[in-house]
């Protein structure tokens, strides 16, 4: 029998608040190609930096050719032959196609200096080995598509010549034509000897060009399996599949409808429809790239709406500036709350009173002692741990920060709140009170559009739970018809309700 | 190892390959020695100069190189402020400041008409106030010394209708906005007015520096390939326009009179690229201006029984203090046996 | 406890700028005791930094909400420039003129603010082309300089009031009302949160563009009042005025407390920063120190002031702002798909 090429085993790591990897163990053998499968959060991108040398595992060890090996950064994992293309790109574009596939290892010439036409050769022969030859080496990287990019991305790791390629998602941004030469490439690969670990959710691809496929969940190893040997569905429980403790659920969902959107269409999205009742969570599912982010930030109206109609209460708003929609009563809760929701340097008091000055101000001029006021009693309210209203919220922890930009948005009592990944990187105590911060919300009659890649979140607190792939609406599933299989179905794209 | 070997053999290098005494280092040492020894004499007795750009190397070697000179043997102490670089409101703000800290006398480079307001805020403080270089007509300066700009512009004027012989295409350049120079450009210009076949084509700035005077020199070669001359106001034209016509092979057929004789100036004139210079003579401003001042404060030539109290200034009011005039004819006499 | 204030105090920069300016006040009054501390000399001080101290105020307000404006120097001499123009050949009303300066002020404040906020134009690269453009305008209108007044636009900048020049007047004024004003309204409140986050700001429903162009035009009508102020005191306009004040004054506005990242800095403390350097100049002349070591110790004290702050933040045991925005988070990568 031959043994692995290699054998990671009992890897764990930890980030404050979340534990991304536990005691994961599974063997990659040579010339085959592994594909990894698991929903966001399952630890699949934290496995793949810790063996690319990117970060480094709490316990466990990774054995290369029966060698434990040490990858303290991605120069030794080059070294060691370990190759990673990343979903975000690591290219400059204001270099050469040649310049960006060989960045550290340049052919140099007698006196150490670059020799370009070699660089250009090299380039030009690894480009037709890929056959990839309308992609010349002295293009500069801006001037090519996003999918040619994305290929040269690829031909950038294979230069390192690895013995081990992994792919993370890398079908993510290219077309049809791209994808059929990729896959070429990885046959090629494993006619080397070559082993590819391929990371991705969409089904479709991983039956067409995998050997074996291992599914994690919540950081924790859940099977391998031969590909010919297994199905869509086993795939998808294995992802998913939980004891769900249904709670005791109380819909506070109203007949009257509060927002109404058709056939909105942008650049990421398209057709996207739904209704929007009073006092009702509506969720919306689906996996990262979906365009759901872009629906809501284009209700909000900071990005662009190419077309469609949004109706609040019964009649047509055209939105083009937050401002309007905060006007309106519309709120969104961004997905990213430091870099979008947050002002660091700020005060606590200061990021609450954000989207509402006026409230905090007489004569347009601010009250320092109401603003003390009204920040002191939303502390309260939500139960925000912090020595003072006066402290930078920079120093507070994950959770009570999304709890400061829940306040903001609470004093601004929107009538439609969206949240968007609400519970993200906060600990379990701090989802529960959101969670009832939001139940508390629709009991008063504010309706939500809740976006989150949590499944179990969705079908805790949700009435109802559209699914979103690939910018369109796949699904509309009611709380009874859901689980998490059925979302997963529709948010791969294996499933779709409707045309 | 080898890190050694080589800073040994710099080292070596660093000591062998200078003769100190040579150096201008050197020389500088030895006169700041003489000026201590001078100043013990008589430190209460200070004598400040206020300019601007106060590295200007043309205002360094001449006008204050005089001005310690004479302070040195005077056995006085002089010193010299002003923002190094053209700000007219902060030479404004130095003499301000320094009226306070009441210097015996003051010598202010006359830069724009607008120091007049802190010229007369020294005259009416009783500290005795000399401008050179460029007047200020509109204050109560004590006295005046410098050039007539018009005169240089008028000088410049005849030369080259001389030299190109009364016809053809000239250009001129300086610094815009600087009303001494605006004065000079006049006296340019009224000359021309008398030769209807001389075409100016072009008035010019160049902002005081060597790299744009020669770029305005290589366009307006381009623009007008039959051009006869160019003129120049400040110090940084000559060897600007001088760098330009040469490089475009045309030193001797494009004839140049520019102002001021710094020894780039000088070499250009030997090379026969610049054909006249019009200097000034800056030593006289300054030397004979910290020599009035000194004369008022200690009353040298006594008029009346209080001068002071009299309201009479007992030294020159206004002097003119000539030009030079440079050509190949005369470039030997000036030119030093440089280090 | 006691550590906290002391640390929290360190981090006050117009508390630690105060303490040293009246330090510096204590020692040159030892050293000079008969030139230094007189009216006459602090007054002439003032005077002297009065004219940079009014555009502070608005480099302030602009650096609060993460931008800057190059162009500020070259307004000052145009609106100077302009309002003397027509004084001088066409006998405009002194009252006239000036709102004509300030006018043309306004209108270079709203271009630079439409093409940063509404184009994108990055503010260095367009502050930067309008710098030059202005500055050409106005050496193209007063070449020269204009003399010769009106007696009544000169009384603007020369009166004394209580011993004290207008122009000190104009600045304390100014700067009492933006104080007040920046640090009380709504409106201005605007700008620390679009220095803080300007992505965030905007999703919270803060016109950002509006407000962007707004802080322009109010630079600019500033700097033109300055350049106005500055004329009426020298009584002529120089082409040449504020050749490179925004640099002085942005060294002013950050020794003053504010940070190129936004987000920070009270306009007080612009007016602590110009007082600072006014001093450091003033100890200069009084020192016999030549010009050019003045911008050697100015850049040295720049240096110092932003590394105490830096100390400090260390000190207090928080990660510190970054005065350069650092390309990468010191954040673990996103634990998702």
């Amino acid at each position: 029998m031959t043994l692995p090429r290699l054998h990671i085993k009992n890897i764990s790591k930890s980030f404050p608040g979340v534990k991304a990897l536990v005691q994961v163990s599974l063997d990659i053998k040579k010339g085959e190609v592994h594909a990894i499968c698991g929903e966001n959060g399952a630890g699949k991108s934290t496995l793949m930096n810790i063996l690319s040398g990117n970060l480094q595992a709490d316990e466990g060890a990774i054995i290369l050719n029966n060698e434990e090996v040490k990858i303290n950064s991605q120069l030794e994992a080059q070294s060691l032959g370990i190759s990673i293309v990343y979903q975000e790109r690591s290219l400059v574009e204001s270099l050469s196609v040649a310049e960006n596939i060989f960045t550290t290892n340049k052919p140099r010439n007698r006196w150490g200096i670059i020799d370009y036409r070699k660089l250009y050769q090299e380039t030009q022969s690894l480009l037709d080995r890929l056959q990839l030859s309308d992609i010349r080496p002295k293009m500069q990287l801006e001037h090519l598509s996003a999918a040619k990019q994305q290929m040269v991305e690829i031909a950038k790791a294979l230069s390192q010549n690895p013995r081990i390629l992994i792919l993370d998602e890398p079908t993510a941004s290219i077309t049809e034509t791209e994808t059929h030469i990729l896959f070429r490439i990885i046959q090629d690969l494993k006619a080397d000897g070559v082993s590819v670990i391929y990371i991705s959710h969409r089904m479709r691809e991983i039956f067409e060009i995998a050997d074996q496929v291992t599914v994690l969940k919540d950081g924790k190893y859940q099977g391998t399996m031969d590909v010919n040997a297994t199905d869509v569905d086993e795939i998808i429980r294995l992802m998913v599949g939980r004891k769900l403790v249904k709670q005791d659920y109380l819909s506070d969902e109203q007949d009257e409808i509060v927002m109404e959107v058709k056939e909105l269409s942008s650049y990421r999205f398209r057709g996207v429809s739904f209704k929007l009742k009073k006092g009702e969570i509506l969720a919306l599912a689906g996996l990262v790239g979906a365009g759901r982010t872009e629906v809501a930030r284009t209700i909000m109206g900071a990005d662009p709406l190419l077309s469609g109609e949004i109706m609040l209460e019964g009649s047509k708003v055209k939105i083009n500036h937050p401002r309007t929609a905060t006007n309106l009563g519309i709120g969104y809760l961004p997905e990213e709350r430091k870099s979008n929701g947050l002002f660091l340097d700020m005060s606590v008091e200061d990021n609450i009173i954000a989207a509402c000055l006026s409230h905090a101000a007489e004569n347009g001029f601010i009250q320092p002692a109401r603003v003390k006021k009204i920040a002191q009693e939303l502390v309260q309210k939500l139960r925000i741990i912090t020595p003072s209203t006066r402290q930078k919220v920079n120093n507070l922890s994950g959770g009570n920060q999304q709890k400061v930009v829940l306040a903001k948005w609470l004093l601004r009592q929107p009538k439609v709140f969206m949240v968007d990944e609400p519970t993200h990187g906060v600990d379990v105590g701090a989802k529960a009170e959101i969670y009832s911060i939001l139940k508390e919300l629709t009991h008063q009659g504010v309706s939500i559009l809740l976006i989150s890649s949590e499944l179990p979140e969705v079908l805790a607190i949700s009435d109802r739970i559209l699914v979103m792939w690939n910018g369109q609406i796949t699904a509309e599933l009611s709380r009874d018809e859901a689980s998490e299989e059925e979302i997963m179905h529709y948010a791969s794209g294996t499933k779709i309700m409707f045309t | 190892m080898k890190i050694k070997i080589i800073s040994i053999l710099t080292i070596l290098l660093g000591l062998l390959g200078c003769d100190p005494e040579k150096g201008a280092l050197y020389k500088q040492r030895m006169q700041d020695q003489q000026q201590e020894r001078a100043t013990q004499v008589n430190a209460d007795e200070e004598y400040v100069m206020v300019t601007t750009i106060v590295n200007f190397p043309m205002y360094v070697n001449h006008d204050q190189a005089a001005f310690q000179r004479w302070g040195i043997e005077r056995g006085v102490k002089t010193s010299i402020l002003g923002p190094s670089e053209w700000d007219v409101q902060a030479q404004i703000a130095t003499i301000e400041q320094v009226i306070g800290t009441r210097p015996t006398g003051l010598l202010i480079n006359g830069t724009d008409p607008a120091i007049a307001g802190a010229i007369n805020r020294a005259v009416e403080a009783g500290i005795p106030t000399v401008v050179y270089d460029s007047d200020v007509p509109n204050s109560k300066r004590h006295a005046f010394l410098g050039t007539d700009w018009y005169q240089i512009g008028k000088l410049q004027g005849e030369a080259m209708a001389e030299l190109i012989g009364g016809s053809g295409k000239v250009a001129y350049m300086g610094i815009l906005g600087m009303t001494n120079m605006e004065a000079g450009f006049q006296g340019l210009l009224d000359v021309f007015a008398d030769y209807p076949q001389i075409e100016v084509v072009g008035k010019y700035d160049d902002a005081s520096n060597v790299e744009t005077a020669a770029r305005i020199t290589s366009d307006i070669l381009s623009a007008h390939p039959d051009l006869a001359g160019i003129c120049g106001f400040d110090a940084m034209s000559g060897p600007g326009i001088g760098l330009a016509v040469k490089e475009a092979g045309k030193a001797g057929k494009v004839k140049v009179t520019t102002v001021d004789w710094e020894p780039e100036h000088l070499r250009l004139v030997e090379q026969g690229v610049i054909d006249v210079l019009i200097g000034q003579k800056r030593e006289l401003f300054t030397w004979y201006g910290a020599q009035f001042l000194y004369d008022m404060v200690h009353d040298t030539n006594q008029l009346s029984a209080n001068d002071n109290r009299a309201g009479i200034t007992n030294v020159p009011r206004t002097v003119n203090t000539g030009l030079l005039r440079i050509t190949k004819e005369n470039i030997d006499l000036f030119l030093e046996d440089e280090i | 406890m006691k550590k906290d204030k002391i640390t929290q105090l360190l981090q006050d920069r117009v508390f630690t700028l105060t303490v040293t300016i009246a330090l510096l006040f204590v020692v040159c009054s030892l050293i000079w005791p008969d030139k230094f501390p007189t009216f006459e000399n602090i007054s002439l001080v003032m005077l002297n930094l009065s004219i940079e101290s009014i555009v502070a105020v608005g480099m302030m307000l602009l650096l609060i909400s993460g931008m800057f404006d190059l162009s500020v120097g070259s307004v000052v001499a145009f609106a100077g420039s302009i309002a003397a123009y027509f004084m001088y050949w066409y006998g405009m009303y002194v009252p006239v003129a000036i709102l004509v300066g300030l006018g043309f002020a306004g209108l270079i404040g709203l271009t630079n603010g439409f093409f940063v906020a509404k184009v994108g134009i990055n503010p260095l690269i367009q502050t930067l082309a309008m710098m030059g453009i202005v500055r050409g305008l106005a050496l193209m209108i007063a070449g020269a300089g204009i003399q010769n007044l009106p007696e009544t636009f000169n009384a603007l900048g020369q009166t004394k009031i209580l011993g004290l020049q207008t122009p000190v007047w104009f600045m304390l004024l100014i700067v009492g009302i933006f104080s007040l004003l920046v640090s009380r309204t709504v409106f201005f409140r605007q700008y620390y949160y679009i220095g803080g986050n300007e992505k965030a700001a905007r999703l919270s429903g803060i016109r950002v563009d509006r407000v962007k162009i707004i802080g322009f035009v109010l630079t600019s009508l500033l700097a033109g009042a300055a350049g106005i102020l500055l004329s009426s005191r020298l009584g002529a306009a120089l082409a040449t005025s504020g050749r490179g004040m925004e640099l002085r004054v942005i060294t002013a506005v950050i020794l003053g407390g504010a940070s190129l990242l936004g987000g920070q800095g009270k306009i007080i403390g612009a007016l602590l920063g110009t007082i600072f350097m006014g001093l450091v100049s003033n100890i200069m002349i009084l020192a016999r120190v030549s010009g050019y070591w003045q911008e050697i110790v100015l850049g040295l004290i720049l240096i110092l002031a932003v590394a105490v702050d830096v100390l400090a933040q260390k000190r207090g045991g928080v990660p510190p702002r970054e005065y350069v925005r650092k390309s990468s988070e010191v954040t673990p990568p996103k634990v998702e798909a």
